[in-house]
């Protein structure tokens, strides 16, 4: 007998033991016998090949290759059927409308979520996140940014100063009033090129109102290199609005003054309430203020020993709370600290 | 500072509509924060006198007017108001008029006659809040004017917010002179010319501290009349800057403070023993101030003095008893140069905040005083009469003003814009500034008036400024780059309070700051922080602990509804004030059942157990070891301490009992409180090889001491790493019948394995033994059978 017909012969013979097995047990029995993996018949005709003179090898093959899956096949389907015999018991099925367990989810805080997107802009501008401590000495508070001893906004009643050594004595320590103070610790540590954020918790003894608060966040960035110039600050500052507001936001840089910045602006985005009509939150101006900025101030570059003719950076500050409010229309600040879980809970 | 467009445009008039004028100062730094019009809207209302007034035939009220409004006959109008009378000039809505309010006038029967218009109050022109009857016009009005032509009323008051660097736009003049800079319109000059001395007095001045006061200029003026009267145009103007009429040599002096920005003072003459001193005022020295607050000045406060004493706070306000009064004939006139540093923060110390120390805090003109006194003179001469005596001049003046280099090229660089050097040389010549060349750039010297500028930079912001930063282009971000290390393992916070949050918990935020006792009842370490001038009692300190902040969130969620409560919040504690000792913390609470109702779950109070699974989740995959603690906020039964390979991280357990009773809450909420920064702080994970041999599983059930943790048995097997042992937990703890007293079972699962082949019956029964009898020797442990 030839090859083929060797192959023929164990097709029909493995069919007929399937079709005749009567439950998975004989089915197994039947696999054994023709598969199995050990002994069985297919191994046999596997060892027949290596026999068939070489150019009947294609077709001889090919025609293996078919019964072994059309038995295996069959093989698969019978036992599917064997398993077809299992009937569901009658009766009512589930009701599918009772409630599951009851899913737990908690939610970030809003402002977090707000910091957190921030964060995400800016590190798609290259710039990382940076940390500072929140009890400040009066050196990286005012001193270094160029606030000097005698300016007003060292004012004792206008800082929360801690009680336990006099402002002055190099010793005294405050709550940071900005984030700033970041910048100069970065830039004490190391050398251009810098791109930096810093997200945080900052301190003024501010009236508590619906739009103030002597506790809140601001966002500070900070970008020092060669040729770091005011236009990139413009480009920078636009494309974080539109990224976070839209792309339809409009802005405008109208100059300023901070002690640590020259040129200083602040830029103002389109309201987003009245877009541009004219309304309360905007005292009518079309224009909403969200954001302080400026070159690097010279004496702020010398105070900590980087290079102001050779290097040039820009710096911003914006308060996390405004842009939170405008973005889920929050009107009263200090609902993001009354932690009312009947408020947190909305924002998914 | 607010002021009326009408009194900018007299200096300055660009020919802008007047939003275009708000929104050019807006650009130009100089921040318009309210523009609003002096009057509202009306029309066809008049000058009108009133030639006759008669009770009304059938109202008692009223009285039926003929009212002459310039036209050939006068007009019958009927008038409720008790100050109408004859020959009074008021103003008077004409028939057709539009009035505030969507109100027209119309011939009207008023009980039976006819009255042609409506004579009008103050308030019924929207000119202010409240009238007693109607308006009461001077003797010179014009009959038949437009009342908005006579009043000079289509005027604009504008509000502008200034930054402190722009003192010298603390004036009229000085915004005239920005807006002359940035449209190129002509600028009016104020007539400041000197004025002859009329009599010989010349009243000496003393300075003795001349770096509080470079420059003082004072002059005496002889007989004004007492009857004079402050003229209507000086008093509207100064009105619509904010300010009263007072007296007129006083309504002089505070017309030119904002007009040129030099803040003045008239004394009395006859009030002032010996000469006038510049000088600090000395220990004891008393002063009655303007408002009638007594003060004693602190030693390096500035006083202007006679022989008798202080008379001023220098640059901040007048005293009492020696300022100009009705009585007063002689005047003599201070208009003095202070330094910033001089004022700043002397007037505030006495609750003082005025427009004379607003503006020598920021910077005045050293050059003004000269000025500011010729134009005062000038217009007290014409209003009061009287004769000027000679100006009199003391102090050495303020030090020449070094100029400043300005290099183009720096200045393109700074800015990133193509501005050609004549354009840029340009805006500094409209800005005042004289300019030549030097070295690869320029010498610039900016007027006195621009005492805010002496660096470079003060003259790149002014070219932006001027130019425009709008017009400054959009380029993109370049440059270099060093991206800063991060750890290989590292992550994010934020996916630590996702992992919460994923857990059931909300986020919050509470304050860094608490009270006293607040902190008290949860600082574990440290020393109270106080702050010096807290805003209110219960934010007094800075928190030791986040765990009070959840307390009281409890407290107000509990208080509103809620009856389950899962939150926690990342934020600084502080426990001294060193940089090193404020670490990044998250907390969490949990409070009421272990799981929200639900129809096939049995509600359950949440444990500490619960807690520790969702601390152990946060630390995951490392395993934190748990001692019994002692925290002041904690059970001391149910507190244990968390370490993270030996070193301790925070604390979890429930809230002490009498914390519990304390804020209220019928059962005590457990919480837990650890460093962040150790479960940021993550080893990148090593890959090891999949075993590809079966595991087998064997429980093991002991008996030991009741007393014994559990976790000393945990610790003991994953020291000893028993062979073959790839797993070892415990699934049941059990004390009661079948178990000696004092005893406990414990029951573990233990998965055996080996790398490289299938394990035998015997090799797994040895594996077991081997972990049975480390038990027994290190525990007294014994099999359960």
């Amino acid at each position: 007998m030839d090859a083929v017909a060797e192959i023929n012969a164990f097709e029909a013979a493995a069919l007929a033991a399937i079709s005749t097995a009567s439950d998975d047990a004989a089915l197994e029995q039947v696999r054994i016998e023709y598969l199995g993996a050990r002994s069985g018949r297919l191994k046999d005709l596997q060892s027949l090949l290596g026999k068939v003179p070489k150019e009947e090898k294609p077709a001889v093959g090919k025609r293996f290759n078919e019964v072994k899956n059309r038995v295996t096949e069959a093989l698969d389907a019978a036992k599917g059927k064997a398993g077809a015999t299992v009937k569901p018991k009658a009766g009512p099925g589930i009701d599918y409308t009772l409630p599951g367990l009851r899913p737990i989810l908690g939610k970030r805080h809003p402002l977090m979520q707000t910091i957190a997107e921030f964060k995400d802009i800016m590190g798609r501008f290259g710039f990382t996140a940076c940390d500072g401590p929140e009890i400040e000495d009066e050196w990286h508070n005012f001193e270094a940014l160029n606030i000097p001893e005698a300016h007003p906004a060292r004012d004792p009643l206008d800082n929360f100063y801690l009680a336990t050594a006099k402002k002055g004595s190099g010793a005294a320590r405050l709550m940071r009033s900005q984030t700033s103070t970041v910048q100069i610790r970065v830039m004490e540590g190391r050398q251009p090129p810098i791109r930096v954020i810093s997200v945080g918790r900052v301190y003024r003894p501010d009236e508590i109102d619906a739009t103030h608060h002597c506790m809140f966040h601001q966002m500070e960035g900070l970008m020092v290199g060669e040729g770091v110039t005011m236009a990139q600050l413009k480009t920078t500052l636009r494309l974080f609005a539109q990224a976070y507001l839209g792309h339809d936001v409009s802005v405008r840089f109208r100059p300023s003054f901070f002690p640590f910045t020259e040129p200083s602006a602040e830029m103002d985005i389109g309201c987003v309430i009245c877009e541009g009509a004219g309304c309360r939150v905007c005292s009518h101006t079309g224009w909403l203020e969200v954001l302080g900025c400026g070159m690097v101030h010279p004496n702020v570059f010398g105070h900590v020993g980087i290079d102001g003719e050779r290097y040039q950076g820009f710096a911003f500050g914006l308060g996390v709370e405004r842009l939170a409010m405008l973005r889920y229309g929050v009107d009263d600040l200090r609902l993001f600290f009354e932690n009312d879980a009947r408020f947190l809970k909305q924002f998914a | 500072m607010q002021f009326s467009e009408a009194w900018l445009k007299s200096l300055v008039d660009p020919k802008l509509p007047t939003a275009e004028l708000g929104h050019l100062l807006t650009m130009a730094g100089l921040e318009v924060e309210a523009l609003e019009p002096a009057a509202p809207a009306f029309t066809r209302v008049v000058v009108a006198e009133i030639l006759s007034a008669e009770k009304h035939p059938n109202a008692d009220r009223l009285q039926v007017c003929q009212v002459n409004v310039g036209e050939a006959a006068p007009l019958t109008i009927v008038c409720g108001a008790p100050n109408a009378r004859a020959g009074l000039k008021t103003a008077c809505a004409l028939v057709g008029a539009q009035l505030p309010g969507d109100f027209q006038i119309k011939q009207a029967k008023v009980r039976s006659v006819e009255s042609f218009g409506m004579l009008c109050s103050a308030k019924e022109l929207g000119l202010s809040a409240e009238a007693a009857g109607i308006m009461e016009l001077h003797a010179d009005a014009p009959v038949g004017a437009a009342l908005r032509d006579w009043l000079d009323l289509d005027d604009h008051l504008i509000t502008l917010k200034l930054t402190p660097n722009r003192g010298d736009c603390l004036s009229v003049l000085g915004i005239a002179r920005e807006v002359a800079a940035l449209t190129g319109t002509a600028l009016e000059g104020v007539d400041c010319s000197a004025v002859a001395a009329q009599v010989a007095d010349a009243y000496s001045v003393v300075i003795e501290h001349a770096a509080g006061c470079p420059r003082y200029v004072g002059r005496v003026i002889r007989g004004i009349d007492p009857r004079a009267a402050t003229p209507a145009w000086m008093v509207r103007r100064l009105e619509r800057s904010g300010l009263r009429a007072i007296h007129p040599v006083v309504d002089v002096t505070n017309y030119v403070l904002l007009e040129l920005g030099q803040p003045m003072h008239g004394f009395d003459l006859a009030r002032l023993q010996g000469p006038i001193q510049a000088r600090l005022a000395r220990a004891g020295e008393k002063l009655e101030l303007l408002n009638g607050e007594c003060i004693e000045p602190a030693g390096d406060t500035l006083v202007i003095a006679d022989d008798s004493g202080p008379l001023a706070l220098a640059g901040i306000m007048g005293g009492n008893g020696t300022g100009v009064t009705e009585a007063t004939v002689d005047v003599f006139l201070e208009a003095a140069h202070f330094a910033p540093d001089a004022i700043a923060g002397r007037a505030r110390r006495h609750g003082l905040s005025t427009d004379s120390s607003h503006r020598f805090e920021r910077g005045v003109d050293p050059e003004l005083p000269r000025f500011a006194m010729e134009r005062a003179t000038r217009l007290i001469l014409d209003i009061c009469g009287g004769q000027c005596g000679p100006l009199v001049e003391a102090g050495p003046g303020a030090a020449a003003k070094a100029p400043v280099e300005f290099r183009p090229a720096r200045a393109r660089r700074i800015l990133g814009f193509d501005l050609d050097d004549g354009a840029m040389l340009g805006i500094l010549a409209r800005l005042g500034m004289s300019v030549e060349p030097s070295g690869d750039g320029f010498r610039v010297q900016s007027p006195s008036h621009r005492f805010d500028i002496s660096r470079e930079v003060d003259l790149i912001e002014e070219v932006a400024r001027i130019h425009g930063y709008d017009a400054i282009p959009a380029v993109a971000l370049r440059g270099d780059h060093a991206m800063l290390p991060a750890g290989e393992g590292a992550r994010s916070v934020i996916e630590l309070k996702k992992l919460l949050v994923a857990r059931g918990y909300q986020e919050n935020i509470t304050y860094s700051f608490t009270s006293e006792e607040l902190d008290r009842d949860f600082r574990s370490q440290g020393e109270i922080l106080p702050l010096l001038n807290p805003i209110a009692s219960q934010m007094g300190v800075m928190r030791g602990s986040l765990l009070g902040g959840l307390v009281q969130s409890l407290r107000h969620n509990l208080n509103h509804g809620q009856e389950r409560l899962r939150i926690f919040e990342a934020g600084r504690a502080f426990i001294s004030v060193a940089a090193q000792d404020q670490p990044q913390r998250i907390a969490a609470l949990a409070f009421g059942a272990c799981r929200p109702e639900q129809w096939g779950e049995r509600a359950r109070p949440v444990d500490f157990f619960d807690l520790r699974a969702d601390l152990d989740a946060l630390l995951h995959p490392r395993a934190a070891e748990y001692r019994p603690g002692v925290h002041p906020a904690l059970h001391p039964g149910q507190c244990a301490q968390v370490l993270l390979n030996g070193a301790a991280i925070g604390w979890i357990g429930s809230l002490h009992p009498r914390l519990t009773q304390k804020y209220g809450f019928a059962k005590a909420p457990v919480l837990f409180e650890i460093d962040l920064m150790p479960l940021v702080e993550q080893a990148a994970p090593r890959y090891q090889g999949l075993a590809r041999f079966p595991a087998v599983r064997r429980d093991l059930a002991v008996v030991v001491d009741a007393a014994l943790p559990l976790g000393d048995i945990l610790t003991a097997v994953g020291a000893v790493k028993p062979a073959l042992v790839a797993d070892f937990a415990c699934f049941d703890v059990y004390q009661g019948q079948g178990v000696e007293q004092g005893k406990k079972s414990l029951a573990f699962k233990m998965l055996l394995q080996h790398t490289e082949k299938t394990l035998t019956d015997s090799e797994i029964e040895a594996a077991v033994a081997g972990v049975l009898e480390l038990l027994t020797q290190r525990f007294n442990a014994t099999l359960r059978g």
